[in-house]
């Protein structure tokens, strides 16, 4: 093969791949070179000299040009006279190393002797102690005795806040720039850098804010020894006493694969606590990054509000405490009552068998049943079982020739893991396409950058299909053909650069949001891309296709079981007497659910906490957390993933799924499963896209290389192994050996009129049920505000910091304006999940009322 | 600000270079002769010209010993008693100097006229004692005429119209 070479290390052969580095070409073969500066995901520096190694290369004869050979034929090495740093060199044919020699030990040891100079060895009370790369590479390299004077030694600032999450000392740190880097190469935001220098050398930053980026975590699972540490974890617990569960991230459909570090814990009753929540290598998911939310999210698990026992209301009215079987019983007994006059609405935090359940009460309660999922705010379902990306996509694998498509989504608030994977693919020569109807963070990384309005997205996506289809339509199958074609004869090319580097594109991804559409807007997007990857032919192989950026982590799972967003609308179109909702907090979310919950005659929730939703209820069911039980989430890339019961059980809490299951049995259904894995068993034999799965097949795993969380001493503390699963991806239809394809024209918005629309907004950092309970992160969810464009402003007399009342649909929010010249005309933003009053879903026409003489709000 | 004030020679900085960041060290010179030291106001002037982020600029201040990010005298006295200047009697120079000015290593005069510092090699060996005021050399030199040095710079500093001659 010509894209490997054969080195010689230690006086063994092995064949590696051409390009790689030392470092990594050694521990492919299980030949640890000790490092502290390189970090396989960052670029090599070669600061801190630990992964020195004799080297020797093969004489060339400089006349000849082949290599020099010795007496016996044997080709002639030439050695470096010193030591060289393996992180920087890459593998050649022929070349030699030595890890082991006199020389290299002797080389290790001093690294470890000056490294230790100004260490303040405060092991003992260190959060990194038991796993931290510098002390085990100090037990296994380090010379045992230092010969520095210890009043020499710096002292330096032990408790340095960069920003509020994470904590730095700089004793502790030994100046690898992992933490500079990971913030310059992996974020894009140059927030850490060093100071001074020598021995004096020290992290700092002045940015303000300082060190706000939404992934500042990483840094302390990087950082080789305790110098960074958050403030959730920090004087926690000591790593050898915690337990790791695997996990899967409740938030976002990445499905970022986690590690919830557990131990009995005095503070909760003995228990089963989480003390952190850590990365779980995946390298087809996460890699080995989480975002700020998945990893400071976990505090609603176990927060003092959680609902502990069933409530019913009783003859008053007030919802007072029951027993489990009275409510069954009550449940099954209106269910009866209503028939098919009942509505199901699942969240996206249910896991599969959680809805799986759900939907056979539906299917128990009469007519055809009714599942909306929540938040309903896009549709296309059934788009995405067509051309979602093939299976075995890596978007770490997209590079040059690549193109990435990402639209009506603010990226990096939506699904910050992918923006970040995207962007480090932009950095490696992927082109990326950024259409928005206003900027985002990602546009930085932008080869183009179009900013529409929002009633023109589907043309921009036309404008990319029609040049395809006027070729001589070599790809001319499938359903529809002729019809799009006719269709989009004359639709206009408004971006032909685009379109071209579009055409161009060896693999292709679009990742889709719905910012600003209707649903049913929304479902003509989704065409519109099915139709443009359809015709360019980028579906049904790895690294091509589409990715929903839905609206929650098992958005795609709620899809699979049978739900949708279109049903819930219906739902509030035709509202139903009877409504029983999974875990969602509907009516604290969405004002037209609040008033249509208002009309119903019966409302049963499931719930983890008294949200608006469950005040609503009749019946209110207390739902265990993510943490407490087990289950599978199925991520935006279609991806199956297990998750484990790491926390102990809070009050009478019970998951979803033995809920639903138990009203069932009521209502004549079978006996109860015992567990999770029982139900998926279940629905792998009934949901297509799941045969073949069970609990032992998605718990499958394979070394992850790069190896960042084995058993090494150096990676130690950075991402965990995966022993949890890898989990499986179902197969989108076009991934099928002979693929039926449909294509159809799409419907275009109508032209905005002159009126305003509320359009509904994500940002990551909200204050949406769940993650509001954890405190830590208060100060980084920002204020609730509506967005103007300067221009609509003018118009309506509003200034910045304004109090304008939205009137929306006969409700009116009150909210303070926020101007700025990146808000789209026309349109007033409005974030979702923001206050605690409720919002809106999808867009709407709205008028604007500044509050003219604004009396002293308190608090 | 330095960008209004100084337009034209910052414009002649971005010249030389093929993109904005790579003016950094001369901005930061620029801010350094405006404001006395790198204040971290003129460390945010200079990142924004540079369009980097604030931290970066303090960083390259940071490592830098040509710049200040402390108050300094309007003369920044820096004395090499690196060993050879030492074996020329600059420890002793220095030490002199200090109590001539009335101020403790490192310090400032109380006026605000006058930083001392100990500084390393500055290739001037031959000519020890030496130091760099404002970046400018005096070398050979002894207490005497140290103090018709002090006595010329107080005067220069009092007449306040007089062109910063000693600023690179
Ligand atoms: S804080 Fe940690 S990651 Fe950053 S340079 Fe120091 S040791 Fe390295
Ligand atoms: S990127 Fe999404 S899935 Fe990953 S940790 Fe953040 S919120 Fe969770
Ligand atoms: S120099 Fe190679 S690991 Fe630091
Ligand atoms: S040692 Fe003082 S100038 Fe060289």
């Amino acid at each position: 093969m010509t894209d490997t070479v054969t080195i010689t290390i230690d006086g063994q052969d092995f064949e590696v791949p051409k390009g790689m580095n030392l470092v990594d070409a050694a521990k492919l073969h299980g030949i640890g070179i000790p490092v502290f500066c390189y970090h396989p995901k960052l670029d090599p520096v070669g600061m801190c000299r630990m992964c020195l190694v004799e080297l020797g290369n093969v004489a060339i004869d400089r006349t000849t040009g082949a290599p020099e050979l010795d007496e016996q034929g044997n080709p002639v090495i030439r050695w470096f006279p010193k030591l060289q740093t393996a992180c920087t060199q890459t593998v050649s044919q022929g070349m030699v190393l030595r890890t082991t020699s006199d020389m290299v030990v002797e080389g290790r040891e001093n690294i470890l002797e000056f490294l230790l100079t100004s260490h303040p060895l405060d092991c003992p009370v260190c959060d990194k102690g038991g796993e931290c790369p510098l002390q085990n590479l100090t037990m296994a390299y380090g010379p045992g005795e230092s010969r520095f004077i210890y009043d020499d030694k710096i002292r330096l600032a032990k408790h340095v806040p960069l920003g509020k999450l994470i904590y730095l000392d700089r004793e502790r740190c030994i100046q690898c720039a992992r933490c500079t880097r990971f913030c310059d190469e992996i974020v894009g935001d140059d927030v850490l850098a060093f100071h001074e220098r020598g021995r004096r050398l020290q992290i700092v930053t002045i940015s303000d804010p300082p060190f706000d980026t939404k992934f500042s975590g990483n840094t302390t699972d990087i950082c080789p020894v305790g110098a960074l540490t958050t403030t959730d974890f920090r004087f926690g617990a000591r790593p050898w006493e915690l337990t790791e569960v695997s996990t899967i991230c409740p938030y976002c459909p990445v499905g970022c694969n986690l590690n919830a570090s557990t131990r009995m814990d005095r503070e909760f009753g003995g228990k089963a606590m989480i003390k952190r929540i850590m990365p779980r290598q995946n390298e087809r998911v996460n890699e080995i990054w989480i975002c700020d939310k998945g990893r400071f999210g976990h505090h609603h698990s176990r927060h003092e509000e959680r609902l502990l026992a069933p409530l019913m209301r009783n003859k008053s009215g007030e919802l007072v405490e029951v027993e489990w079987p009275a409510v069954y019983k009550a449940i099954a007994k209106q269910l009866k009552a209503h028939g098919d006059q009942a509505g199901f609405v699942g969240d996206s935090t249910l896991s599969n068998e959680d809805l799986w359940e759900l939907r056979r009460l539906a299917e128990l309660s009469g007519g055809s049943p009714r599942l909306g999922l929540w938040p309903a705010t896009m549709s296309g379902g059934d788009v995405v079982a067509q051309v979602g990306v093939g299976s075995e996509t890596r978007l770490q694998d997209l590079g040059p020739g690549s193109v990435i498509l990402v639209m009506a989504s603010d990226f990096e608030e939506e699904a910050p893991i992918w923006w970040l994977q995207v962007k480090q693919a932009a950095d490696r020569g992927a082109k990326v396409v950024v259409a928005n109807a206003r900027p985002t963070k990602l546009d930085r990384y932008a080869s183009a950058v179009i900013h529409y309005r929002y009633d023109e997205a589907v043309g921009v996506l036309n404008s990319f299909t029609a040049p395809l289809l006027s070729g001589d339509g070599q790809l001319g199958q499938g359903n529809g053909w002729g019809a799009l074609q006719s269709d989009l004869q004359n639709a206009e090319v408004t971006h032909a650069d685009t379109a071209n580097l579009l055409a161009s594109a060896e693999n292709l991804v679009i990742f889709l949001g719905s910012e600003g559409l209707t649903l049913e807007q929304h479902a003509e997007l989704m065409q519109a891309a099915a139709n443009l990857l359809i015709v360019s032919g980028h579906v049904g192989r790895p690294n091509n296709g589409l990715i929903p950026v839905w609206p929650g982590a098992n958005v795609q799972g709620a899809w699979d079981m049978g739900f949708s967003a279109e049903a819930t609308a219906d739902l509030l179109a035709n509202p139903p007497a009877l409504w029983v909702i999974g875990g969602a907090d509907v009516a604290g979310e969405d004002i037209r659910m609040a008033t249509a919950l208002e009309q119903a005659e019966f409302v049963v929730v499931t719930a983890q906490f008294m949200t608006p939703t469950a005040a609503h209820a009749d019946i209110v069911l207390p739902r265990q957390s993510f943490a407490e039980r087990a289950g599978t989430y199925t991520n935006g890339l279609r991806r199956v993933q297990r998750f484990y019961p790491a926390q102990g059980p809070i009050g009478d809490a019970l998951p979803d799924w033995k809920i639903f299951a138990h009203v069932s049995a009521q209502m004549g259904g079978p006996r109860p499963p015992v567990a999770a894995g029982t139900i998926f068993r279940d629905i792998a034999q009934r949901v297509e896209r799941y045969i073949g799965m069970d609990y032992t097949r998605l718990a499958w795993f394979e070394p992850q290389f790069p190896d960042v969380g084995g058993d090494d001493l150096y990676y130690g503390g950075t991402a965990y192994s995966n022993y949890g699963g890898l989990g499986l991806q179902w197969p989108a239809e076009a991934e099928a050996e002979q693929p039926q394809f449909s294509v159809r024209p799409v419907r275009t918005a109508a032209p905005q009129t002159d009126g305003l629309t509320l359009v509904p907004v994500w940002v990551l950092f909200d204050r949406g049920h769940l993650f509001e309970k954890s405190e830590l992160m208060h100060h980084r969810m920002p204020q609730p505000y509506a967005a103007f464009n300067p221009d609509d402003a003018a118009r309506l007399g509003l200034t910045d910091g304004d109090r304008v009342t939205l009137a929306v649909e006969g409700h009116e929010l009150t909210v303070t304006a926020q101007v700025g010249d990146d808000n789209p005309a026309g349109a007033v933003l409005l974030p979702r999940r923001l206050s605690g009053d409720a919002t809106l879903s999808t867009p709407a026409a709205c008028t604007v009322q500044k509050i003219e003489s604004m009396q002293k709000v308190e608090g | 600000m330095l960008a209004e004030k100084y337009a034209d020679r910052i414009q002649k900085i971005f010249a030389k270079y093929p993109d904005r960041r790579s003016g950094i060290m001369d901005l930061l010179y620029l801010a350094q002769e405006e404001y006395g030291w790198l204040t971290e106001q003129a460390l945010e002037e200079v990142a924004a010209l540079c369009d980097v982020d604030p931290t970066q600029a303090h960083s390259i201040a940071g490592f830098y010993t040509m710049y200040s990010e402390k108050p300094k005298g309007k003369y920044w006295l820096q004395v090499c008693t690196d060993l050879p200047c030492a074996l020329r009697g600059a420890d002793d120079f220095y030490a002199a100097l200090c109590e001539f000015l009335g101020v403790e290593d490192g310090g400032t005069t109380e006026d605000g006229l006058f930083t001392v510092e100990q500084v390393m090699c500055l290739a001037a060996c031959d000519k020890a004692p030496m130091l760099q005021c404002n970046f400018h050399y005096h070398e050979n030199l002894d207490m005497e005429k140290m103090k018709a040095q002090i006595e010329q710079w107080r005067a220069e500093a009092a007449q306040p119209e007089q062109p910063e001659d000693e600023r690179p």
